[in-house]
């Protein structure tokens, strides 16, 4: 079982995840593979939407049991299948191995327990720690993430966004992940506060080779933290490669639409520019290109094929039909 | 903590004075005059005349009302027009009893009901949690007083097992408790299911899920202690209303408990009675709210730091500040 | 206090959401739109179809029925159920099925009447303390605080004594006590949507008071109190059976399903017939008012829906 591919560390193969919404099926994830090497970041870019915390949550298993439709695909980490094993083996994964900080730091804590509690749990439970030693772990990693330990058992309505949201990265992080999946971890903090998260997570990254998954709308933020980059468009990744191959030489029309046409990495892109168009109702998607109807560059074959994601070079990877004739 | 108390109990003091005047206002517009009920067709003017003297209801209405709230103050509830017996003796008497149906009564619908709104949660839309949930449904629909009567009627008269009136050993207690508490239990086993439903479906138990907790300890850390904030009030409410005797398992049972003095005391228009068990009831209700609140304030730290006082909380503030 | 915040913030989530379901369908408050749920859900369906057949029963019943409601005849005289009274007859030989059908329309339009009324008066007390504040709030709660210091059915036993017994004073009674719950949940709605930005939009183009709360205030705050008016009928109705049970409601001979059992249950040992049916009558009717009520709640209340 300790044999595998680096390159491999974390490899999801064909990921799709409906849900149901009324008599609607939502088709939220559609077919989305890829890799991650071990110490390496990925980030998922895209709309609100798009599917890319579903993603997450269904690498971790822990999508909603009542909404969730169907999840099939595989997802294997250091070799082994981790979709298919037993919940009770998921659960020594997750948040020991894999673990994930999530977006809204508001609902994300539970307003009943204390700061250190809730932080020390996951230690208690997957390092076999007694109260006591999870409690002063629980202080130190506190401290880690900035926060005094005199306030760890204040409970999470009296800290405030920021803090808060260093409480959630202080339990991700507590029990030393190999993988860290951290979902749009700076978007509901202010600007000043935003950059010392960032910095801090980047930190823990290094000292502790964690990989990690990084969702997000800031491309300045992925390019500062990022190897590799997918862009998730309405549930499928429509480019994924390198940092260089992505802002330097963007090949899909979104891709395009998001970078403003601006592909030099030198100069700041700071948030992804808006694209003309609403994103597709996932419970009726498009029959071509998911994306033809808001592409500038659509033709007739675009809007009745829907296009494979075909290799470039390199860690290159598009799916766009206009893409494929050019290559021809 | 402490000021908190205090300052609820003192807001309690006028509340409960306006329901004693009120009360009394109220009594003094029940059609039936209480004299000619406690005498009778036959008696003469004479009889009536002095039986009014004796009671002091000769004397001008703003006067008794003085003399009733003077009375309250020293815990002297007046007498029984009927009995010559002074009401607050009778309500001590009488307490006891109805404290215990309350409790037996509220021990069941805990025991019971938060255990099956919790199991249908977790089993949701499946077949268990669409039985329960007809069943309870069932029951919440049934009149408290007819299923105390089916109750009799199935092990009192049919099988002869317990009895169906009075007081003495526990065997006198099982049915009324059950009759008084399948009701309760069943709209307790709904609202835990819905609260727990909703909790389940939070942010933060996904968080506790990514941590690799068990779904057990999910279930009883996480869970349960948020979705039980909004039970403890409606328990809390319930118990309130239990303490204030519980008129109809008692009319039904003939429990001489509180509920039914008052209704005895309604129907011979003994006034003093039926003001004595008013405020009685007003202030067990009260007290039972504020205990709810502290219990609340105990799970719920969001509203344990309202409680701090001001100057508590400011200093918090600027501290984070 | 504790328990006011947190209904405040349940009624905050719930008008939120209903913002984002009326940008995907029109109105879902709006009766067309409850009207096609409860048509959904089979169950609710039935109950009304059975709510409203013995409504029609109930007015019907002294022409199809073979016995008069209030004939006595002592040959039948605790007559079990036969072929000939289906559902036996009472300690005076009156056929209880024409009873319970007559007095069916009593039973069930008590907890019509009554829930109207705590509405209308829940509502006009909570919508002016909720939208003037202040003093006029301040006075309105303490009256409700004092009202709530006691349990409903009490409450509703106390006014009755005053009012004296009767089908239109029970109807009194259960609607005072029942208002207090009104006033709070619409007060709270108030407040909560008193404070957004598109009341001080409607006041800074100078709309009247009246206007605010009719065109604004109340369809916002409606949600929620729909939910309570529709689950409340239930409620009302069992509280109406208990309270003649107490003998203090409508009283014999008038064949309200309470009254029946509360002469019928001296006869329980003998003849528990008598007491058996009005009371599955009751049940049902209640069930029936509950299921209709729980669905307008899932309809309206999208934090129940999957």
């Amino acid at each position: 079982m300790t044999t595998y591919d680096e390159s491999k560390f974390l490899s999801v193969k064909d990921l799709n995840v409906t849900y149901k919404s009324g008599e609607d099926i939502v088709y939220a994830v559609n077919g989305v593979s890829f890799d991650l090497a071990k110490g390496s970041t990925l980030g998922l870019v895209g709309e609100t939407g798009a599917g890319k915390t579903t993603i997450a949550k269904a690498i971790l298993r822990i999508l909603p049991d009542h909404s969730t439709r169907s999840c099939t695909g595989s997802v294997i980490f250091k070799g082994q299948e981790i979709s298919s094993i037993k919940n009770e083996e998921m659960q020594k994964i997750r948040g020991a191995e894999i673990s994930m900080v999530f977006q809204d730091p508001m609902t994300a804590l539970n307003p009943t327990m204390t700061v250190v509690d809730q932080i020390a749990e996951g230690l208690i439970i997957h390092q076999g720690m007694t109260k006591e030693q999870g409690r002063e772990a629980a202080i130190k990693m506190l401290e880690t993430v900035g926060i005094s330990g005199d306030r760890a058992d204040e409970y999470p309505h009296q800290f405030s966004g920021g803090m808060k949201q260093r409480v959630v990265i202080a339990m991700a992080l507590a029990c030393n992940p190999e993988l860290l999946i951290a979902d749009e971890p700076t978007t509901a903090l202010d600007v000043t506060i935003q950059a010392q998260v960032l910095e801090l997570i980047n930190e823990l990254k290094v000292k502790q080779n964690t990989a990690m998954i990084l969702i997000t709308h800031d491309l300045g933020i992925v390019a500062e933290t990022c190897d590799n980059v997918a862009v998730v468009y309405a549930g499928e990744v429509v480019e994924m490669g390198n940092l260089e191959e992505i802002y330097d030489n963007p090949k899909h029309p979104y891709t395009h639409g998001l970078f403003g046409a601006i592909p030099d990495i030198s100069k700041d892109v700071e948030r992804l520019s808006p694209v003309d168009g609403l994103p597709p109702d996932p419970s009726a998607l498009p029959k071509g290109c998911y994306f033809s109807p808001r592409c500038p560059r659509a033709t007739e074959e675009c809007h009745s094929r829907h296009p494979e994601l075909i290799h470039l070079e390199g860690s290159h990877f598009v799916r766009c039909i206009e893409v494929e004739k050019e290559g021809k | 903590m402490g000021r908190y108390i205090l300052k609820r109990l003192i807001q309690m003091i006028p509340i409960l004075l306006i329901v004693a005047i009120l009360i009394f206002l109220l009594m003094s517009f029940v059609p039936g005059d209480p004299v000619q009920i406690i005498l009778g067709d036959q008696a003469t003017e004479m009889q009536i005349e002095e039986a009014r003297h004796n009671l002091g209801l000769d004397k001008p209405f703003v006067q008794r009302l003085v003399d009733y709230l003077v009375g309250i103050l020293h815990l002297d509830f007046g007498k029984s027009y009927l009995l010559g017996t002074p009401v607050s003796q009778e309500l001590l008497t009488r307490f006891p009893r109805t404290l215990l149906i309350a409790l037996l009564c509220i021990v069941f619908t805990v025991i019971f009901g938060i255990p099956i709104g919790i199991r249908c949660a977790l089993r949701a839309d499946k077949l268990e949690d669409r039985v329960w949930m007809f069943v309870t449904l069932l029951l919440s629909s049934m009149p408290g007083f007819w299923l105390a009567l089916m109750l009799v009627l199935l092990f009192s008269v049919r099988l002869g097992w317990l009895p169906s009136n009075g007081i003495g050993g526990w065997k006198y207690f099982v049915l009324p408790v059950f009759a008084n508490s399948l009701g309760s239990l069943a709209g307790i086993a709904r609202q835990t299911r819905a609260s727990m439903l909703e909790v389940i479906r939070s942010d933060f138990v996904t968080t506790a899920r990514s941590k690799g907790l068990s779904e057990r300890d999910i279930t009883w850390k996480h869970a349960l202690p948020n979705a039980m904030i909004p039970i403890i009030t409606i328990l809390g409410a319930r118990f309130g209303m239990l303490l204030g005797g519980t008129t109809i398992t008692e009319s039904v049972f003939s429990i001489p408990g509180i509920g039914l003095y008052m209704i005895n005391g309604i129907n011979n228009r003994d006034y003093p009675i039926v003001q004595g068990c008013v405020i009685y009831i007003a202030f067990t209700f009260s007290i039972m709210m504020l205990i709810t609140d502290l219990i609340y304030a105990f799970v719920d730290p969001r509203i344990k730091a309202q409680y701090a006082g001001p100057a508590k909380a400011k200093k918090k503030a600027e501290a984070t500040a | 206090m504790a328990k006011d915040k947190v209904k405040n913030e349940a009624v905050t989530e719930s008008t939120e959401i209903d913002y984002a379901a009326k940008a995907k369908r029109n109105k879902p408050g709006s009766l067309p739109y409850i009207w096609r749920h409860i048509r959904q859900n089979p169950l609710a369906m039935g109950s009304l179809v059975i709510i409203i057949a013995l409504f029609i029963l109930s007015f019907l019943s002294p022409y199809i029925m073979k016995y008069s409601f209030s004939k006595i005849s002592m040959r039948d005289q605790y007559a079990l159920p036969n072929s000939e009274h289906l559902l036996g007859c009472d300690e005076v030989g009156r056929d209880i099925l024409s009873r319970i059908l007559y007095g069916a329309k009593y039973t069930m339009s008590i907890g019509f009447a009554s829930t109207a009324i705590s509405a209308a008066i829940g509502i006009v007390l909570g919508a002016v303390a909720g939208y003037f504040g202040g003093w006029v709030d301040g006075l309105i709660m303490r009256f409700l605080d004092i009202f709530q210091s006691f349990p409903g059915i009490l409450l509703a036993i106390l006014i009755s004594t005053v009012l004296g017994p009767g089908f239109e004073k029970v109807i009194l009674a259960l609607g005072v006590s029942g208002a207090p719950g009104y006033a709070r949940m619409m007060r709270a709605s108030i407040l909560t949507v008193r404070g957004s930005e598109y009341i001080e939009a409607a006041q800074s183009i100078n709309c009247s008071t009246a206007r605010i709360i009719r065109k604004h205030i109340i369809p916002n705050a409606i949600s929620p109190l729909i939910i309570q008016i529709a689950q409340g009928i239930a409620a009302a109705g069992l509280m109406a059976s208990a309270l003649s049970f107490l003998g203090f409601g409508v009283q014999a001979p008038t064949p309200e399903w309470g009254s029946m059992l509360s002469s019928a249950r001296n006869f329980i040992r003998d003849y528990p017939h008598m007491c058996i049916f009005p009371g599955i009558f009751i049940m049902i009717t209640v069930l029936a008012y509950n299921l209709v009520g729980d669905a307008i709640r899932d309809a309206l209340d999208p934090r129940l829906r999957d």
